[in-house]
């Protein structure tokens, strides 16, 4: 049985749900405290909306163009964006906004922060910069390409980078240094690594993913997805890594001896037409949201199949998901400007 | 969300490129533009957005050996559109020694880039009084031709009406399908080289390729073309059969596949157009009772066998 089956069926969002537009592109959305979300707009915009129902979003005009790139700052009270204008802007609540750095010329994104080491990273071109917790200038990593993906081992003391032909391990810290190669042919395009460390995940322009074994440097492949996979979110402590690119929330077993190798993923969702666009993983409990090319969402849960429709289709293609770090707020944004809001209270499996 | 049109701009090292994308932004059309060039020139109009890009032409791990495509694009094009509604068409400038084959292959491959946007055409500007000997010492110049959909035959002024017809000759001989226009300093309408549509399969309405006759060709260019005609129907199978092989086995010779066919036992016209070894084809509208059901294919490539085409091609008739 499929959700699209039940017309009458309210969503979730109906249901409990907040919604506002916000008349631009949701280019990625994350919550601070208190259940505060920010939303970064293609207009250049960054939206704050308070924790209650009734709170209008309040907005800051950061960029000179789009904004690319968001990411809540390692303290949790406010952004870092990378606009189209080559800068880098953190932003507080409050609408106060310091310039971290700025490249004429070159689209700044992605972002990539650490909360265990303090540290975060951009991508300005062929050039990634590392900053410290203060906003300074800690070294700057240069690639014969454009770097595309980005991520911090978990203790933040190393920083992967996807590029055409492979993925790049620095060590995140000043000096000169020649960083370790990981080698595969094709274009790199999204990065994430495993919570354990152990593993190096990439989404390649040929619809497939890329993984490493940091260890041994062993290669894994994981093909078969009909569109390009935008997004991955592990689930906690890294049972599984769910993927987008697929009519199902594609799953990758990474528990037990040897990762995926020779496993295949579970396929959860099922039922709808659309390709999954987002994942996002809750932060505590076995359970993706997943966002749809038609506007559509859906919770499920690793072993109960069958998905909770959150957000009916409509509004542009499902830009962004976001969780509270509590699991208590779910965020929904389109790129047609629609932002939502659930509150979750405590997770018990919503029928 | 809406589908915006991207124009290719190409053209050899003083060929006039950016005359052509200044008087495009320039003229009074009421539209906004995003530019992706090369470098920041003497362009930048108040209403438009000028992108940097660096030309990173990637191989696709796909199996298919000359499939490469501009990752640069891919991002950029994805980037734009997030700035929705702030333009109306994308022109994208490329490097005098640039190879197009990357640029239109994105287009063909990527399936975002294809959602979002279309490939109007592909418009080469080259210089009339340089262009014979650029012709004899860069390959660059003669793909920039083979690839054309619209040609501008620019700096016309410099040279004698003679010295036109033997570099239009020579031109034809590339490239016999696309548009030509004779200007100075690259003054052309803009519905000349915008809204062209050249790559969308309902609007190759006719092929009319321009042929020389066999005594004309004085040169020998590395890229030439030849058009396959025949009044008989073509048994569907075989010809896309035929096509598919021969993409695959010799697609890195030919740069460019143009083809309208009549299928035995069908009513609707079947056309088709590849780059490289990447093929589209797709039955489009019905043969109108009046016209004749000839099918014509043009290939515009290297190292091409004639009669071992034509011999292939008319064992393909039904």
């Amino acid at each position: 049985m499929s959700l699209s089956a039940e017309p009458d069926k309210r969503s979730l969002h109906e249901r409990i749900g907040t919604d506002w537009g916000l008349d631009a592109y949701v280019v990625g959305a994350a919550f601070l405290g208190d259940g505060l979300l920010a939303a970064a707009l293609g207009d250049g915009r960054v939206a704050f909306i308070g924790g209650e129902n009734t709170d209008a979003p309040s907005f800051v005009s950061v960029h000179d163009g789009a904004c690319l790139s968001l990411a809540a700052d390692v303290r949790g009270q406010g952004v870092l964006t990378g606009g189209d204008d080559g800068r880098l802007v953190s932003t507080d609540a409050d609408g106060a906004t310091t310039e971290v750095a700025a490249v004429a010329g070159k689209w700044v994104e992605p972002i990539a922060v650490s909360g265990a080491s303090g540290l975060s990273a951009a991508v300005f071109g062929k050039t990634v910069r590392l900053f410290a917790q203060d906003g300074s200038a800690v070294a700057t990593f240069d690639h014969a390409n454009t770097a595309g993906g980005l991520a911090f081992d978990p203790k933040g003391r190393r920083l992967a980078t996807a590029h055409y032909g492979g993925v790049s391990l620095w060590w995140a810290k000043a000096g000169s240094q020649e960083p370790k190669r990981l080698q595969w042919a094709g274009s790199h395009l999204n990065l994430t690594w495993s919570p354990d460390g152990k593993y190096l995940v990439s989404a390649m322009q040929e619809n497939e993913l890329h993984g490493w074994r940091i260890a041994d440097s062993a290669d894994m492949r994981m093909s078969g997805y009909p569109a390009k996979v935008k997004s991955m979110s592990w689930l906690p402590k890294g049972r599984y890594l769910a993927t987008s690119g697929a009519r199902e929330v594609v799953c990758w077993p990474f528990h037990g001896k040897g990762g995926p190798m020779g496993k295949a993923p579970l396929d959860l969702g099922w039922g709808f037409g659309a390709v999954v666009t987002v994942v996002a993983a809750h932060p505590k409990h076995e359970v993706i949201a997943a966002g749809y090319e038609d506007g559509a969402a859906i919770l499920v849960e690793i072993d109960r199949p069958q998905p909770v429709l959150i957000k009916r289709p409509g509004e542009g293609a499902v830009t962004a998901l976001a969780w509270s770090a509590d699991g208590q707020h779910l965020a929904v944004g389109t790129e047609g400007g629609f932002v939502a809001r659930l509150r979750l209270s405590d997770w018990r499996a919503p029928s | 969300m809406n589908q915006i049109p991207v124009t290719v701009l190409t053209g050899y090292l003083g060929a006039g490129k950016t005359t052509l994308l200044n008087r495009i932004l320039t003229e009074q059309h009421g539209k906004k533009y995003a530019v992706v060039v090369n470098e920041f020139g003497e362009i930048g109009i108040d209403n438009d957005l000028v992108v940097d890009a660096d030309e990173e032409v990637f191989e696709m791990n796909n199996g298919c050996i000359c499939c490469t495509v501009r990752g640069d694009l891919i991002r950029i094009l994805g980037g734009l559109m997030k700035r929705q509604g702030a333009f109306d068409g994308i022109l994208i400038e490329t490097t005098g020694l640039a190879d197009p084959a990357p640029v239109a292959q994105t287009f063909f491959v990527d399936d975002d880039v294809r959602r979002r946007t279309w490939l109007d055409s592909i418009v080469t500007v080259v210089d009339a009084r340089h262009v014979v000997q650029r012709l004899d010492d860069s390959h660059e110049a003669l793909e920039q031709i083979a690839f054309a959909d619209v040609l501008l035959l620019n700096k016309t002024d410099l040279v004698t009406t003679d010295e036109l017809a033997q570099v239009e000759k020579r031109i034809r001989s590339i490239n016999p399908t696309a548009v030509i226009h004779h200007t100075e300093r690259c003054e052309v309408g803009l519905d000349s080289v915008l809204g062209r549509r050249a790559f969308d399969l309902d609007r190759i309405l006719a092929i009319e390729p321009d042929f020389l006759s066999e005594d004309d060709h004085e040169h020998d260019d590395a890229v030439t073309s030849v058009c396959l005609r025949t009044d008989q129907p073509l048994d569907g199978g075989r010809f896309t059969g035929w096509l598919q092989r021969l993409l695959a086995e010799r697609g890195q010779d030919l740069l460019r596949t143009k083809g309208i066919v009549s299928i035995a036992g069908k009513d609707n016209q079947f056309v088709v157009q590849a780059v490289h070894m990447l093929l589209e084809g797709s039955f489009t509208r019905r043969w109108d009772p009046e016209e004749s059901r000839e099918s014509r294919l043009v290939f515009i490539g290297r190292n091409i066998d004639e009669a071992a085409l034509r011999q292939q091609f008319d064992a393909c008739i039904a």
